[in-house]
Order: C-alpha cells, then sequence, then structure tokens
C-alpha cells in the first residue's frame, strides 16, 4: 500500500498526469482556470493527502466518509455532505477543522494557515481537476428524490416542439430540426449549410447501406431535378438489401457475435451464422423493435411456433466457450454473468457490472439488482433446434427411416466396433471432473437438480469431444473393419436424407429454477426483477407448460423480462434504441454512452429530443426504418462537414455536441473492406449462409469471425474482439495500419483490381484517372488532380519501366494462413491458374525424404480425386514419383485424410502404384502442418511412411501419428519437376485453399528434427520456399538455386505503363478521401 | 472509489501533431522523403509520454514468459517432503484442487534435481539452471503466486491481462497507455517468441482489448521482415515507392486541408511518416551483426540449444536500449513447457535452451548499468503439481507457484513467500496475478487503482480493482 508520505513526495508527477487525463470534463468556469487548479495542486491536494487520508480515503473512510476525491466529499459521509462549493460556512468539512461542530483532525486542531487554505478553496467553488460536481459519490442503500430524477429513469413524455423564429424556422426540415435549432440559438450557433448532392449521395450510401455509390449512383442522384429526389433516394435506399446488411453490423457488435468459441482450441460454430442471417432479414423486414427484442430472449417461450423467431435465441448462445475446463462451476457462473452483462449494456444501457460485487457507486444501482437481472437467465439450458416446419421433419423422418431400415446391419457392427471406445473415452472425460461432477454425470437425468442439469450439459459437451476424436483413438485392427464397414454404409449415401438445418438455441432446465444467490450471502435469495429503483418487487412470474415438444415447461422468466424490455412504458429500453439509431448516423448518441445512461455515461445533450423521437417511435410500432427515415430527412443531418465559421464554433463546441455541422467520420474496418471490393469492382451480392473465408468476395458481414485470428485488414481498422459487448468502435491511427495500407499483398492486389476494372472501360488516359476517381471519391477530379494524377503516373513509369526485374510475383496469389506468420500461396481450382514448381536438379535426386507442409483446405474433391500439396511424379503408374495430398469425399479408404502417392519398383522389380493413407481426418478451412516421410526397407524392417500431422487452431490438440508400411523397394527418383499445388506434369489435380511453407529434406526426419517441431536448418535440405516477400515469393530460402517458377497461361506481367496506373490507384485507395465520410 | 476519478476519453491519445498544420504543410513541399529522413523533429509521435504517480524504479519491463506452465518444484521450490513422500497419493491434508487432467489422486511425483544454494543470499536454485544460479543475488524469487485458470488459455490470459476471460488490454498495453514510449520509431509495446508455434491465446495476449489499438503489442520477428508488412513490396524500387507516399500524401493533405474540423486525418498522416521511419529504424533495431562475439557467446548464440531464445534476450536487450517500454518474450511458444508427461526430457531441454540466455540478459544489463531501471520478470502461466501425471509428468498448478523479478529497483538476493510442504498451495504472502501486476505497474511508476481508462461509461483499472503493491520487493 501507498504512504502518505510517497503520494506527497510525487505530487508534481500526479499534477502532469492529471492535467493530461482529465481534460474532457473541464469545463469554460472557474473550476478549470489555470490558476485555480494551480492551487488546488499546490496547495489543497497536499493538504488533503496529508491532515485527512490517514482516516478518510477509501481504504478507511472513518464515519462513512472518504475525502479523496470530489464526488465522495459532495456524497458526505454518516453526517451528510462535506462540503457545499462556495458556501464554507454551510460546509461540515470547514466546521469540523475550525473546530465548530466535529473536530477534525482529532488529534490537533491545524494551523490557521492551512484552514484558510480549505476554507478558500470551498469558496472559490471547490475546484478538483477532472472532477464533475455532479456526481455524488452513492454511499446510500436507499433511494432519494435526487436517485429518482435519474433522467434516464424517469417516464418518457412527449415534449413539447420548441417555437423557433427565422432563420432556424425557414432551415428546419422537420421535428428534430427545432429540437436542434431551438438549441443551437441557445448556444449563439447557426447551422451549416446543406451538404452538396455529391458529398450527400456518398454520406448517405455509406450510411444506410454501408457501401459508397457508384459512379452510376451518383450521377442518377445529382441529375434528379424532382424536388422529392433525396426523400426517394432515402427510401430506395432503407428498401435495399443493404441496409440490413449494414444495420445489422451495429447489433452484431452488441451481442458480440462470433463464429467460433473464443479462449484457445476457439473451435468453430458451424450453425452461429443463422442468427448473423436472422439478424440482418429482421432489419431488412423491419421486424418491429419490440417483436426483435422478444423473440431472443425469450422466442421458444413466447413464440413457441415460429421456428424462424427460435434462431433468434442464438442471442443468448454467443458467449464464449472453452472445451476443456473441469471446473464446470466456475465456467457455468462466469456464462451467465456474460448474458447478464451483455442484456444490461445492449437492452438497458446501465452499466450494471459495476454492481456486481457492490452497490453501483454512482448510480441507484443495487448490487442485488444484477443478480435479480441474473435470475431471469439462471434457469438457462443451451440447446440445439431444428429450424424445420412439420412437413420438412416428417419429410426428413420418413426418408432418414428408410436410410436406417436398409442399413441397420452395417450399422451395428460399426456400433460394435465404436461403442467399447466411447464407453471407455465418456469415463475417461467424465473423470477428469471433480468428485462430486462424476457423480452428477453419471446420475439419471431426472435425478439430478436444476443447476445439475447446467453442469452436466458442460461435462457432455467434454465427452462429446471425445467421441469427435474416436477415429484416431480406434486401434488399427478394429480400424481395418470399420474402414470397410464406413466404406459399405456409403453405398446407401444416396437414400441419406440431407440433415435438417440446425440452429443454437435455449430452454430452459425445467419449470423450476436453480436458485440465484447474492454472493458471500449464500442464505439470500434473490428473485427476478427489474432494477429495485423502478420497482423493487420480484417480477411475478408463473411458469407455464409450453406447447412444444423440445422444452415442455420452462420458467416463464424470460418471457416476463422480454415483455418488460419491450413494455413502451419502458424508460430505458426504448430510449437506448432510438440513442443508438442516432448515433449511427451521427458517430455518437444523443447520449454520449450508448451502452451507459448512468451518471459516469453522462445525460443526453438534447433529452427533449430524445424523448420526442423516442414517443414517436413506440408510436411507429417500433419501427426502426421509420426512425432512420426521419433522422436521414432531417436538415440536421443534410449539413455539410464544414462551417463558413468553423474557427469560431469549434472553440465553442469542438466536439459538435450541439450539431452545428456534421461530422467527418472515417469508414469502419467492414466499411472499408467491402469498399475496396465495390470500387474495384469484385464485389459479389452473396446470401449468407456459413461464414465465408476473408478472402471471398462477399461483403465483410457474411465473412467469419473467429475469435482468436482476425483479418489482418479488418483488425487494422480496429474491429473488435468480439468478447463484450461493444457500442462504440474504436478510431485508432498506427504506423501499422499504414504499413499494411502501403505495403500489404492484400491492398496492392486491390489497386491491381481497380486498375485493371478501369482500363477494361477505357482505353484513354485522362478518361481513366476520372474513371478511378469517380470511382473511388464518388467525384469528378479537378483539373489540377488530374494533372497531378497523370504526371504521378508518367514518372512512375519510367521508374518502373527502369528498374524492372522481371519479377512477376506480385500476380501470384498470396494470403495468411490463420495461426501462422507471413504469407502463404492461394490457390483455387482453375485450369487457367499458373503453376507453381521448381525444375528438376540433381540435388533433388534423394534415396529416402522427408516433405513438410502447412496449409488449410477450402474443399474436398467430390470423387476420389486428390488435392495435391506437393508432387514431383506425372501421375502414370508405369514411372517412379509421388505425391502428397488430401483424399476427397469418394476416396476409396477414407475421405479427407493425408496420402502419400507413389508409384515405385516393387519385389517384384516392376514399377507400380502403392498409395499409403494417414487416416488422420482433416477438416477444411482449418489449418495444419503436416510432413510425409519415405523410408526404404531395410534388411530387417519394411519400407514406411511416417506422417505427422497437427491441427494449428487448436493447440491442446497433439501432433498425431500414424506409421504404415509400404512395399516399394527402390527410391522414387524421377525428372520431373517438384510442383506445389497440383500435379508435376499437367496444371490439373490442383489444390484449393493456401500452402504455407514447403521444406523437402533429402533424410527421413525424426520428431525431434520435424518443421512442426523446430525450425532450425537441416544440411540435408533439399528445397525450403516460404512465400514471403523476403527474400522473394519465389526464391529457396536455404540456397539460391532451386528457386520456384511460375508457369501458365494466365500470367501477364504488368507492362510498366499498367503497373503506373495501378500504383496510381493503390495510392487513391490508401488516401482519406477514400476512408472517411463527410 | 476513493481518488479515483474516471479519466476521460482524451487518455485515448492518438498521435499528436503539436507543430502547427501550417508548418507542417509547409516542410512537407520537401516531399515525403525528404520529409521523413529530416527526422521530423517535433512531432511526438503516438505514443505520447504520460507522466507515472510516483518515482518509478523501472522504466521499462522485459518480461519473459515460460508458456506452458514451468515446474516451481524443479526450478526454485524445493520440497523435501515431496521426494519422502514420492508414489504416494498426496495426503488429504492438503485440501482438494480441480486439476486441468483430473490427476488429484495420482501418486507423488518425486523431484529428480540438485539442489544447492547460490550467491551471497545463499538462494536455493536447482541443477536445472546453472547460469541463473550465478545471477542468485539479482532475484527476488516470489515462491507463493496465485492464479485463478487452471487451463492454458485462461492462465495465459491472466497473466497477460489479469482476468481468466479474453477482452480485457494487456499489462504492455496499460505501461504503453499510462506511460508511452520512449522511442517514436518503434512500438512501445513488443513481443518477441522463440519459434513459430501460436502463443495459446494468440495475439490477443498483446491486444489492447477494449482500449484503442494504438496501445496493442506489435509483434517482432527475427529475420528481413521484422514487423508485419515493414517491407516495401518485392520488386518495388525505394524511388518509385517514395513517390507513391509522396503522392498520396499530397491527396491526403488536400483533404485535411478542406476538412480542419476533422484531427484525425492529420493524424494519419503523420502515422504514413511514422510507418517510414519504422521502416527505417526497425531492421536495425534487430541487426546482431553490431554486437561483439564476446556479447554473442554470453547469451549462447553460437550453440545450438541456446540459440533461439539467446538471440531473443539480446533482441531484448537492444530494444530496451532503443527505448521500448515493454519487452515480452515467449519461451516454449505452443505451450512447450507444459510437461504433462516425461517433464525430465520437456523441462530439460527447455532450461538449457533458456538458461544461459537470461543469466547473459541480466548480466548484460547490469555491466551496461541498465538492470538498475529495467524490470526483468520470469514465470509462466502457472506452475506443476507434486502429483504426478501419466507417471512422469506434472499437471497444472495456478495455487502455488514461483516467479522471480529483477532489477527495476527490486532486491535481489531474496526469497518471497512460500508454499506447503508439497509445494502444491502458496500459504505465506500469497502474490495473486493481481498482485504481481500491481507491483510491477508500481515499480514503473503507475498506481494500479489511480490509472484508469473509460469503457462504457465505467472505469476500467489494470488490475480490476484488486491487486498490490508487494513492498517486499524493494525493501526485503
Amino acid at each position: 500500500m501507498r504512504t502518505v508520505r510517497s503520494v506527497v513526495e510525487t505530487l508534481s508527477c500526479v499534477f502532469a498526469a492529471l492535467v493530461c487525463w482529465f481534460p474532457l470534463n473541464v469545463r469554460a468556469d472557474e473550476h478549470s482556470s489555470d490558476d485555480a487548479m494551480k492551487f488546488f495542486e499546490n496547495e489543497v491536494r497536499p493538504l488533503l493527502i496529508k491532515r485527512c487520508y490517514e482516516c478518510h480515503s477509501e481504504k478507511e473512510a472513518s464515519g462513512a466518509l472518504t475525502l479523496d476525491s470530489l464526488p465522495s466529499m459532495l456524497g458526505g459521509g454518516d453526517s451528510g455532505p462535506a462540503i457545499v462549493p462556495g458556501d464554507p460556512n454551510n460546509s461540515l468539512l470547514i466546521a469540523a477543522i475550525r473546530y465548530e461542530s466535529l473536530e477534525m483532525p482529532p488529534d490537533e486542531k491545524l494551523p490557521n494557515e492551512e484552514i484558510e487554505v480549505l476554507t478558500r478553496w470551498v469558496a472559490i467553488g471547490a475546484p478538483w481537476p477532472g472532477a464533475d460536481s455532479k456526481l455524488p459519490v452513492r454511499t446510500r442503500e436507499l433511494f432519494d428524490d435526487d436517485d429518482r430524477q435519474w433522467w434516464a429513469i424517469a417516464p418518457v413524455e412527449l415534449p413539447n416542439i420548441p417555437e423557433l423564429e427565422p432563420p432556424y424556422s425557414n432551415w428546419s426540415r422537420n421535428e428534430i430540426d427545432y429540437f436542434i435549432a431551438d438549441r443551437l440559438a441557445q448556444e449563439g450557433l447557426t447551422p451549416a449549410p446543406e451538404a452538396s448532392r455529391i458529398a450527400m449521395v456518398r454520406r448517405v450510401f455509406l450510411d444506410v447501406t454501408g457501401l459508397p455509390p457508384s459512379p452510376k449512383q451518383v450521377a442518377e442522384f445529382v441529375e434528379d431535378d424532382a424536388p422529392n429526389a433525396y426523400e426517394r433516394l432515402v427510401d430506395r435506399l432503407l428498401a435495399s438489401k443493404g441496409y440490413g446488411e449494414h444495420a445489422a453490423r451495429q447489433w452484431l457488435d452488441l451481442v458480440r457475435y462470433a463464429d467460433s468459441d473464443g479462449y484457445r482450441a476457439d473451435g468453430y460454430r458451424p450453425d452461429a451464422w443463422r442468427y448473423r442471417d436472422y439478424v440482418i432479414r429482421s432489419f431488412n423486414e423491419d421486424k418491429p423493435y419490440d417483436r426483435f427484442v422478444q423473440e431472443q430472449i425469450a422466442a421458444d417461450e413466447l413464440f413457441p411456433d415460429d421456428v424462424h423467431a427460435q434462431v433468434g435465441l442464438g442471442y443468448l448462445r454467443h458467449w464464449v466457450y472453452e472445451w476443456n475446463i473441469r471446473d464446470a462451476r466456475t465456467q457455468w457462473k462466469t456464462i451467465i454473468e456474460d448474458v447478464t452483462d451483455t442484456t444490461a449494456d445492449t437492452f438497458l444501457g446501465l452499466g450494471l457490472q459495476c454492481a456486481k460485487c457492490h452497490n453501483h457507486k454512482f448510480d441507484p444501482l443495487l448490487q442485488k439488482d444484477y443478480f435479480r437481472l441474473q435470475a431471469f437467465f439462471a434457469p438457462l439450458l443451451p440447446a440445439e433446434s431444428v429450424i424445420a416446419d412439420a412437413e420438412q421433419v416428417s419429410a426428413y423422418q420418413s426418408q432418414r427411416d428408410l436410410w436406417q431400415a436398409k442399413t441397420a446391419d452395417l450399422q451395428a457392427q460399426i456400433d460394435s466396433i465404436e461403442q467399447p471406445y466411447r464407453d471407455k473415452y465418456r469415463n475417461i472425460a467424465i473423470d477428469r471432473f471433480p468428485d462430486d461432477l462424476k457423480i452428477m454425470a453419471r446420475k439419471p437425468p431426472d435425478a439430478r437438480a436444476p443447476d445439475e442439469a447446467q453442469l452436466v450439459y458442460l461435462i457432455e459437451r467434454q465427452v462429446q469431444s471425445e467421441y469427435d476424436r474416436l477415429d484416431q483413438i480406434i486401434a488399427p485392427e478394429d480400424k481395418e473393419r470399420l474402414v470397410a464397414l464406413r466404406r459399405a454404409l456409403k453405398e446407401f449415401d444416396a437414400l441419406k436424407p440431407e440433415p435438417l438445418p440446425i440452429a443454437m438455441t435455449v430452454s430452459d432446465v425445467g419449470p423450476i429454477a436453480p436458485p440465484t444467490r447474492l454472493p458471500k450471502r449464500k442464505d439470500e435469495l434473490v428473485e427476478p426483477g427489474i432494477p429495485s429503483i423502478l420497482n423493487a418487487d420480484p417480477m411475478p412470474i408463473t411458469s407455464q407448460p409450453v406447447p412444444s415438444p423440445a422444452s415442455p415447461t420452462t420458467t416463464g422468466r424470460r418471457s416476463q423480462l422480454a415483455k418488460w424490455l419491450t413494455d413502451p412504458s419502458n424508460p430505458l429500453s426504448t430510449r437506448v434504441i432510438v440513442n443508438r439509431i442516432w448515433q449511427s448516423h451521427f458517430g455518437r448518441g444523443l447520449a454520449e454512452n450508448p451502452s451507459d445512461f448512468g451518471r459516469l455515461g453522462g445525460p443526453p445533450s438534447h433529452p427533449e429530443l430524445l424523448d420526442w423521437l423516442t414517443v414517436q417511435f413506440i408510436h411507429e410500432q417500433w419501427s426502426l426504418k421509420a426512425l432512420h427515415r426521419r433522422i436521414l430527412l432531417s436538415a440536421t443531418y443534410r449539413q455539410s462537414a464544414t462551417h463558413p465559421r468553423f474557427n469560431e464554433y469549434a472553440q465553442q463546441d469542438s466536439a459538435n455536441v450541439f450539431h452545428w455541422r456534421h461530422t467527418t467520420t472515417r469508414l469502419r474496418a467492414e466499411q472499408i473492406r467491402d469498399a475496396l471490393l465495390f470500387v474495384s469492382g469484385t464485389l459479389e451480392d452473396c446470401e449468407g449462409g456459413p461464414g465465408q473465408l476473408a478472402d471471398a468476395s462477399c461483403r465483410t458481414i457474411y465473412t467469419r469471425v473467429m475469435r482468436n485470428s482476425p483479418d489482418s485488414l479488418l483488425n487494422g481498422f480496429d474491429l473488435p474482439q468480439f468478447f463484450s459487448s461493444i457500442a462504440t468502435r474504436n478510431t485508432t491511427t498506427t504506423p501499422v495500419q499504414s504499413l499494411l495500407m502501403i505495403n500489404s499483398d492484400t491492398m496492392l492486389a486491390y489497386g491491381r483490381l481497380l486498375a485493371s476494372q478501369v482500363q477494361s472501360e477505357s482505353s484513354e488516359r485522362t478518361a481513366q484517372v476520372q474513371l478511378a476517381w469517380k470511382r473511388v471519391y464518388g467525384r469528378e477530379p479537378t483539373q489540377v488532380e488530374i494533372r497531378q494524377s497523370l504526371d504521378f503516373i508518367e514518372s512512375q513509369q519510367t521508374e518502373v519501366a527502369l528498374s524492372d526485374d522481371g519479377q512477376p510475383s506480385g500476380l501470384l496469389d498470396t494470403a495468411k494462413l490463420p495461426y501462422r506468420d507471413g504469407q502463404g500461396l492461394k490457390f483455387e481450382l482453375d485450369e487457367a491458374k499458373p503453376q507453381v514448381s521448381v525444375p528438376h536438379h540433381p540435388t533433388m535426386d534423394v534415396r529416402e525424404f522427408t516433405i513438410e507442409t502447412f496449409f488449410q483446405l477450402r474443399s474436398i474433391a467430390s470423387n476420389g480425386a486428390v488435392r495435391t500439396l506437393v508432387s514431383k511424379w506425372n501421375g502414370s503408374n508405369q514411372a517412379a514419383g509421388w505425391r502428397f495430398g488430401v483424399t476427397g469425399a469418394g476416396s476409396r479408404r477414407k475421405p479427407q485424410t493425408l496420402v502419400l502417392q507413389m508409384a515405385g519398383k516393387k519385389s517384384d522389380g516392376a514399377i507400380s502404384e502403392a498409395a499409403i493413407f494417414s487416416d488422420h481426418h482433416i477438416q477444411i478451412n482449418t489449418p495444419y502442418y503436416a510432413s510425409a516421410t519415405f523410408r526404404l526397407p531395410t534388411d530387417s524392417e519394411p519400407g514406411t511412411v511416417t506422417f505427422y500431422v497437427k491441427d494449428l487452431s487448436n493447440d491442446d490438440e497433439p501432433l498425431l501419428t500414424a506409421v504404415v508400411s509400404h512395399d516399394i523397394v527402390a527410391d522414387l527418383a524421377n525428372n520431373h519437376p517438384l510442383a506445389i499445388g497440383s500435379w508435376s506434369a499437367k496444371d490439373r489435380q490442383g489444390f484449393d485453399g493456401v500452402i504455407d511453407d514447403v521444406r523437402w529434406v533429402g533424410t527421413p526426419l525424426g520428431v525431434d528434427a520435424i518443421l512442426q517441431t523446430v525450425e532450425n536448418e537441416n544440411s540435408a535440405t533439399v528445397g525450403y520456399w516460404r512465400f514471403e516477400t523476403v527474400p522473394g515469393v519465389l526464391r529457396n530460402s536455404t540456397a539460391d538455386r532451386l528457386n520456384l517458377r511460375v508457369r501458365g497461361d494466365t500470367i501477364v506481367r504488368l507492362t510498366p505503363d499498367e503497373a503506373a496506373f495501378a500504383d496510381f490507384c493503390h495510392a487513391l485507395l490508401n488516401s482519406n478521401e477514400f476512408l472517411y465520410s463527410h | 472509489m476513493g481518488r479515483t476519478r474516471p479519466k476521460t476519453e482524451s487518455m485515448m491519445k492518438h498521435i499528436e501533431i503539436p507543430a502547427s498544420r501550417r508548418e507542417f504543410l509547409t516542410r512537407s513541399g520537401a516531399g515525403f522523403g525528404a520529409l521523413a529522413l529530416a527526422g521530423m523533429a517535433g512531432v511526438r509521435g503516438a505514443f505520447a509520454q504520460q507522466s507515472p504517480s510516483h518515482v518509478p524504479t523501472a522504466k521499462r519491463v522485459i518480461f519473459l514468459f515460460m508458456e506452458g506452465g514451468p515446474s516451481h518444484l524443479d526450478l526454485f521450490d524445493p520440497k523435501p517432503l515431496l521426494n519422502q513422500l514420492a508414489g504416494q497419493p498426496i495426503p488429504d491434508s492438503f485440501g482438494e484442487v480441480i486439476t486441468a487432467m483430473g490427476e488429484m489422486r495420482s501418486p507423488l511425483l518425486e523431484c529428480k534435481r540438485q539442489w544447492k544454494q547460490h550467491g551471497q543470499s545463499g538462494m536455493w536454485i536447482s541443477d536445472w539452471l546453472p547460469h541463473l544460479a550465478e545471477c542468485a543475488d539479482d532475484l527476488a524469487v516470489i515462491r507463493s503466486c496465485v492464479a485463478d485458470g487452471i487451463n492454458h488459455s485462461a492462465g495465459v490470459c491472466q497473466m497477460n491481462t489479469c482476468s481468466i476471460l479474453s477482452g480485457r488490454p494487456s499489462l504492455g498495453s496499460w505501461v504503453s497507455y499510462g506511460l508511452g514510449s520512449e522511442n517514436q520509431n518503434l512500438p512501445g509495446f513488443v513481443v518477441m517468441q522463440d519459434n513459430n508455434s501460436q502463443v495459446v491465446n494468440g495475439p490477443r495476449n498483446w491486444g489492447a482489448g477494449f482500449m484503442p489499438a494504438v496501445h496493442q503489442g506489435t509483434r517482432l520477428s527475427e529475420g528481413n521482415q521484422p514487423i508485419p508488412y515493414l517491407n516495401t513490396p518485392e520488386g518495388f524500387t525505394q524511388k518509385r515507392q517514395l513517390a507513391k507516399l509522396d503522392f498520396i500524401n499530397s491527396l491526403n493533405h488536400r483533404y485535411a486541408d478542406q476538412h480542419p474540423e476533422q484531427s484525425e486525418l492529420e493524424a494519419r498522416i503523420a502515422s504514413y511518416e511514422l510507418a517510414f521511419r519504422m521502416q527505417a529504424d526497425a531492421p536495425d533495431a534487430i541487426d546482431l551483426t553490431e554486437e561483439s562475439a564476446e556479447t554473442l557467446e554470453l547469451y549462447g548464440i553460437n550453440a545450438k540449444e541456446t540459440n533461439s531464445f539467446g538471440r531473443l534476450c539480446l533482441l531484448g536487450r537492444r530494444l530496451a536500449e532503443r527505448g521500448v517500454r515493454f519487452i515480452q518474450l515467449y519461451s516454449g511458444a505452443g505451450s512447450k513447457w507444459d510437461s504433462h508427461d516425461n517433464i525430465e526430457k520437456k523441462h530439460g531441454d527447455l532450461c538449457r535452451g533458456m538458461d544461459q540466455p537470461v543469466a547473459a540478459l541480466l548480466k548484460d544489463l547490469k555491466r551496461r548499468g541498465m538492470l538498475e531501471d529495467t524490470l526483468v520478470v520470469w514465470g509462466g502461466e502457472f506452475g506443476r503439481t507434486p502429483m504426478s501425471e501419466k507417471g512422469n509428468g506434472r499437471d497444472h498448478n495456478p495455487t502455488g507457484f514461483s516467479m522471480w523479478m529483477a532489477g527495476g529497483g527490486v532486491r535481489g538476493g531474496q526469497t518471497i513467500g512460500a508454499t506447503d510442504e508439497l509445494g502444491l498451495h502458496a500459504t505465506v504472502d500469497r502474490m495473486h496475478v493481481h498482485d504481481l501486476h500491481a507491483s510491477i505497474l508500481h515499480l514503473m511508476g503507475i498506481d494500479n487503482m489511480e490509472l484508469s481508462y473509460l469503457h462504457q461509461g465505467r472505469p476500467e483499472r489494470p488490475t480490476i480493482n484488486e491487486g498490490k503493491f508487494n513492498p517486499k520487493l524493494v525493501t526485503g
């Protein structure tokens, strides 16, 4: 603990720090004047520390009084507030040090000059740097009138629309403007002129759909002379699919939606995307917000027959999950707290998290209130629900019955092999838990207490993950039989029905909820309820049977919460959503902290406007589109970002709280990626479905959100981490971001795409510049801008021509392999794609070898074809050679497994084929390390292939091994090139996905020497290709030979002219005018 | 909440440009490269320095993270009773713990190490660490560390962010936020690891959580491209690259001129300048060719076993010299210290790889006079159990384990705290991760309850409102 002495010694440092830390709250009044602050820091604070803190700081708080912050002084202690700013004679503190009432400090009266300092300080209004005098700290349990006057809990009432005088009255277009103008008039400010049509069209496109307008869309609007051109544009945009795709983003931030578990293994959630599509669809249908909320909180209780509404329950499933936590109790507690926190943030805008451990220090929220809210979720039980109507279900069932009947015998045989393993590993999984949980897991389900069902759910998930690994556990002798049986079973696949769609949902453990208790007060049960200041009684709840077979009964708690959240008289949830919509258009809400309406969040700048909009919103059936429309049509929204009296007004209101201009904002991460795809002409219209990989051309909202491996471009532009609810995105500027923009392959590729798009539309240079300009900025370039652009392109062209070193590597697609540094090569199944290979060289004549690589598959072949990782073979069974790859769905032996396919001399002297399989299951879209080692037979041992494979996305997954013997007796040397991602001889049978680091070592490597274990150089290395820009994508990193070559019809090297134009386009995409909306 | 006010958003510093815009524009007429090479005097950069709240004894931290959980029982915390009871189940009196792999009832595993006392202080260090033993009098070994995470993910997350749940800023981010960097051309918070495997949880360990990304750790790798995207793309001459930057600069200046209302626009211009300077400085910072043969020898860079972590430790010193505020070096990245089985081989190899380099770092810092204000922290996310696992390994143990600190005002040659007789639970002077972080921050001049960041209207603090400085670290 810090001593008082050291505090005094270091006050000067504190002062410097305070100046840096607090300026936002400093108002332009006497409180913040430099002199007052110096006086406080030099004289008052040292005195308080020296004389008072020993007893009246947070650690001690004698008489419940702390004097270490202004709020605590104003909040006071047992005897009431310690000071009344400006009135020393009515301040208890002053009376006490004067020994007029309490005698403080008790041992000795202060010297007169010190009493004088404190008296003067109170007299000048008790200035305290950074403190907001309106924030008395709460020390009470009960609520007083002050608490009840908290704006956020006051009933929403329809305020009168202010009356305006010209020029304000002429400026106003709708009611919003009356409130805004009234305040501007009070502040002596005038609104900015209306933004130009060019600026407006880009602003409103980005704002409503998230995408910039095309040159055509700009022209359509700018040339539309109709008086209601803008209104029609707004209506068109709100009706477009892009609206939901953009609006959903804000909601998904709030509910921390992701497609992965987070934590360590970051497991993919294959069904999470249905919630994302549900949100997009809900926005596009303009589903009334009250219904939207009800579905997410309690669709199972309120709308059990609406299968699509059930998807909304995914809201209660976005918590992070760790797959191997044995402390299931803490894990469940964490999950429920997370759901509570997110609900308080998202729907109520309350900093209820502050009240988890103690009563809220500023707001009238009790610790009990946190647990009252949590109690609504106490009976929660995760579920996976079939999202299909009765007809679909019955069709599925009859088809499945048919298939089962035909395959019953095979299934029984398979089960007889698998079941003993399941039993064994079920026990192993359960035995890892503490004793009481073991017992729980082995009880019959109906003997479990309600809270036990939740813990058993967590245990069962770990059992399931053992089952999922069964193939890696089964002994080789059983494996052979199993493979044969599964092959036989596959014959009936034509009969097998497609599985029904599944969504992540919830239900309750039953009609009785587990108890909710206050921490450290175990005997005190908490019933569900709303914040006590609104209603201290428990929420009346009747558990009712719900006519749904999936959940015969629930407690009914969540439906009560949902009803309260969507009650028109709820002062919080209604204002919160209206404020968020306002925020989405202006960058900040009318209440600045959209997820904290408490005193720390600050009061709204225009409380009447917020209330007026809220009343209208409820009146208009909770329609979000109507609210958007009203805002978008306001004169307030249509203001220019600049103001003729900018310098003057900026002094008065630099943050533009009063809305005297529009705010210039940087595009969000997704908007940037979407805009890059859009302006370069490569954006595809996607329809949702499972999350796409980052390299897909879909809008970003349709790409997969993996919490632990965010895309670097998005991450660079402040993508949230999706671990907790986020109401406001950060906007950061870092040099790392600039490096990414200027040097990354991704950005260079966008530059080239834009260039080739523009060049395909016009062959004339000036026209090209104009086209590029219009695509990127939505406006025509000026003459000066055209001139500068042409000059730049010309000089770049000269430079490129002089320096051209003939490297076409920039045309190879590279991509990052998740969980790996640097870049890998991206392959697509496209006949025209270039082939990457090294011509044969004598050093490649090796007897035995190890081939290693890191890769991620995007697809496997639907037939028996192999996705080739590396090959040195032409595929002929008459000539020696080999290929390392992954088998297709129709594989003779096992789909989706590693294979070393070879042709070589057998003991009969003839060359024939041998295919050796690792039997490890390779999942698509998952990064792996994999190697195959080819060993020749010795006198005593048969020849073998050893596989090592490691799932890079899961550190807990061990390095898997398989050693399989083969019957080849001679080396596999040949004169074919070594090819990466395809056959050596032909451009067919390629790879689909990313291949990183390929190393070929001319000797068998043991587990201690493989690349996954050590990265030391190996003297027997034939080649090591890492695909990094340094020393070069195609270069062998161990020696300057065996560099890769690229051949294929599509390799067209950029001419200096094209390269220079690509530089120009890349520069435009780096510029702020592209990255900002104004 | 005491004398701890909510700090405001202004603390979310972006790049500051004290020089006037006008001046900036005038100067930028010289072209991007010229401007950058002129050093941009006056631009303080993204890592604006804040002042500490009390006199710091450490200016920077080098955090040596033994990822996977090194065994305190085999390194710094000898337990004679363990070898006496080896082979038997742990007596009930030691209390129940939840172990990751559920082997609470497995027999106790003997410690095969030879223990000796070292230095004037007579500190116990096992024979796995002969070089560190020479530095015994510089180390303050904390034998009573406690964490909450049983799994690697939770443990590594907590040792970095104080919380077992993800989403909070890491310690380095708090330091960057609180103190800024001393070097404007390098990031203030740098992370390196000894191999290419992913550290558990990946980059979010050094993420800025809810703070702006400017405070996140930057992963530096060895080789030609230490920072992602640092190099000019392949096939681009310097002249071509500079011309492009120059053109971007002119586009950005025009837009910034038209939009004086948005100050970020200038920050983005400056960040391109900073990126350019980083491009010049970062490769130099990691270039070991300037180091003498003697230094390379000291760190074990010439020997295969010690090469990897030796290079990291030496790079750590070079970055510290250049004013990087928080340097985190991972040994055994990808949970390699995790020895559920065959601990003799696994720990033995890692100790041999880590011991000499870490000792060299301490000695090198000391002879350069840098140990005084450089705090070196050593440890993993947890320790290991006295119970065996799979016969010859040890499970995770967050309820009692050892870490040490050296330099930065810490009094060396002392052990703080103790575990029970088998090393399962910390019993004396327990230091929770919150206390460890509070202590590290304190040594850097930051009061863990004073530093706060307003997030969603809530003042968030680096140690989640808990934890306190352990004065024994400096007083002994």
